[in-house]
């Protein structure tokens, strides 16, 4: 079963490679907090614990709810252009992450041989990594790259849940950076970027000199 | 031996006589479902009826090849249909290696089409058939590692058998179907010129990709291009349905009932993507080709390396 959300994260991922709306990383992000939260639920089923619960519901309180609400409420109160003005054509960044993703498999699959871990969910989660990476180098605006780093954290949790099946819920309570994300988003609110840089284009920072 | 042969001639009997009926049924729907009444569900045998009494007029300087490319158009897609499984009957041509052979029988098709196009000095038909052949190009991908994945998990290469060898063991067999039948669904919207990629009902330069081919052409030889355009629409739908069968446990009946069931399913998904979808821009369609063809190298990633 984590097998087969792995591959429909997996799915979220390329359909992130084309989008070009702000609208669709979020809902990618929301989409991605379902799939982790039941993932983590699995284990659990056969034996409950209450601890076991607490943190599928704050990752579906936090990843689903709280920071998309966040996200597009910033959207509308700063007036955030709806496309995400990328500086490679999505077509050759797809083609960019199916190359990425294809090694990712093959490295995974040599990992196998010498360590014990689930192929599937482990390189879902590394090329979440990589490809959370791509969109913050991709992308110019920075609301997006707030969601490619939201997409690599995603990927961090599953790659975690992957190498170990049961973490100590200290452990697996700190992953959750997400609260970390909202100090960003809540920069970028208070500071009202847009109207200093005149949009959230991170080019204009190249000007700066000393 | 020889009731294989007749089941065999009973489905292409099938995909012929049908084909017409699954394209009105469609348009039928999406009538409906933008709320008008709609033209009748037989209109595509009325209008092929009409065609066909005409009188067929042929561009003073076009050569030989559009003279026969309607007809060969036609033969290929009699050929092509008659490699599919209907509800389990074993198909008339089937072989090891007919994948290939039914791609390459639809390339032809494409390739003669567009050098029909060409050939009758247009620059207007020019550019649809430049469109046609960009578009194919990347639809060609999605076909390979859609159905190839599958058969190189069930070490067949003969459509028939590859369809008969998908067994739902456990729940990741399940997904891997669902996710080949949506890109075999865009490959399938692809390549019959349907909504998200062409617009079947626009006759305005600019949007046209595969009806624009078509224009110069009258009588006769319009019959023969609409009547493949048909039959290749119910051919993908076939190919999308036949993901579906092994949920009958391989049993011929409810092969045949799951075959009406899922064509019957497969309008109302077109016709529902049809309505609530607009085209897509036309430098955007790649990158949708490619997300197709990446769940295919997705799956074929996933069986290799996990088993």
């Amino acid at each position: 079963m984590g097998n087969v959300l792995s591959i429909l994260f997996c799915l979220s991922l390329f359909y992130v490679c084309i989008t070009s709306r702000v609208k669709g990383f979020v809902t990618v992000l929301r989409i991605q907090g379902i799939l982790l939260s039941i993932i983590i639920v699995i284990p659990f089923i056969y034996h409950f614990s209450v601890f076991g619960i607490i943190l599928p519901v704050t990752i579906l309180l936090v990843k689903v709810y709280l920071i998309p609400k966040y996200i597009n409420k910033i959207i509308l109160d700063l007036d955030i252009k709806r496309m995400i003005e990328p500086t490679i054509q999505q077509f050759s960044f797809l083609l960019l992450v199916i190359v990425t993703m294809t090694v990712i498999f093959i490295v995974t699959h040599i990992l196998s041989q010498s360590t014990e871990l689930n192929v599937i969910p482990f390189a879902s989660g590394f090329s979440a990594i990589i490809i959370g990476i791509y969109i913050i180098m991709f992308r110019k605006k920075l609301i997006v790259h707030v969601a490619g780093f939201l997409i690599l954290e995603n990927g961090i949790f599953l790659f975690g849940t992957s190498v170990a099946s049961e973490l100590p819920v200290m452990i697996e309570m700190g992953m959750l950076l997400d609260v970390f994300v909202v100090v960003f988003l809540m920069g970028i609110a208070i500071n009202n970027i847009s109207t200093t840089l005149s949009g959230f284009d991170v080019t204009a920072l190249g000007r700066l000199k000393d | 031996m020889g009731i294989e042969i007749i089941q065999g001639i009973i489905s292409i009997i099938i995909i012929i006589g049908l084909a017409p009926l699954f394209a009105g049924f469609i348009n039928k729907l999406k009538a409906i479902l933008t709320g008008r009444i709609g033209a009748p569900v037989l209109l595509p045998y009325y209008e092929l009826q009409k065609l066909f009494k005409k009188e067929t007029i042929v561009a003073t300087d076009s050569s030989f090849i559009s003279r026969f490319s309607p007809l060969l158009n036609f033969i290929i897609m009699l050929i092509a249909s008659a490699m599919l499984p209907i509800g389990f009957w074993k198909p008339l041509i089937s072989f090891n290696g007919d994948i290939i052979l039914f791609a390459y029988m639809l390339g032809l098709a494409r390739f003669f089409q567009i050098l029909a196009a060409m050939d009758i000095g247009s620059s207007f038909e020019g550019m649809g058939a430049a469109r046609e052949a960009t578009f194919a190009l990347f639809a060609e991908p999605i076909f390979f590692f859609t159905l190839g994945s599958v058969a190189f998990i069930s070490g067949q290469t003969s459509m028939y058998e590859i369809y008969h060898s998908i067994r739902l063991d456990n729940v990741s067999y399940i997904v891997f179907i669902i996710i080949c039948s949506i890109s075999a669904f865009l490959l399938a919207v692809t390549e019959c010129s349907r909504m998200p990629i062409d617009d079947p009902n626009t006759h305005l330069e600019l949007t046209m990709i595969h009806e624009v081919m078509i224009l110069d052409n009258s009588g006769l030889d319009l019959y023969l291009y609409q009547y493949s355009g048909y039959i290749k629409l119910f051919i993908y739908g076939i190919l999308e349905i036949s993901f579906f069968y092994p949920f009958s446990a391989h049993s011929y009946l409810v092969g045949l009932i799951i075959f009406i069931f899922g064509a019957i399913i497969l309008t109302f998904t077109l016709a529902i993507v049809e309505t609530i979808t607009s085209r897509f821009k036309m430098k955007n369609i790649p990158q949708y080709l490619l997300f197709a063809t990446a769940i295919g190298i997705l799956n074929l990633l996933i069986y290799t390396f996990t088993k």
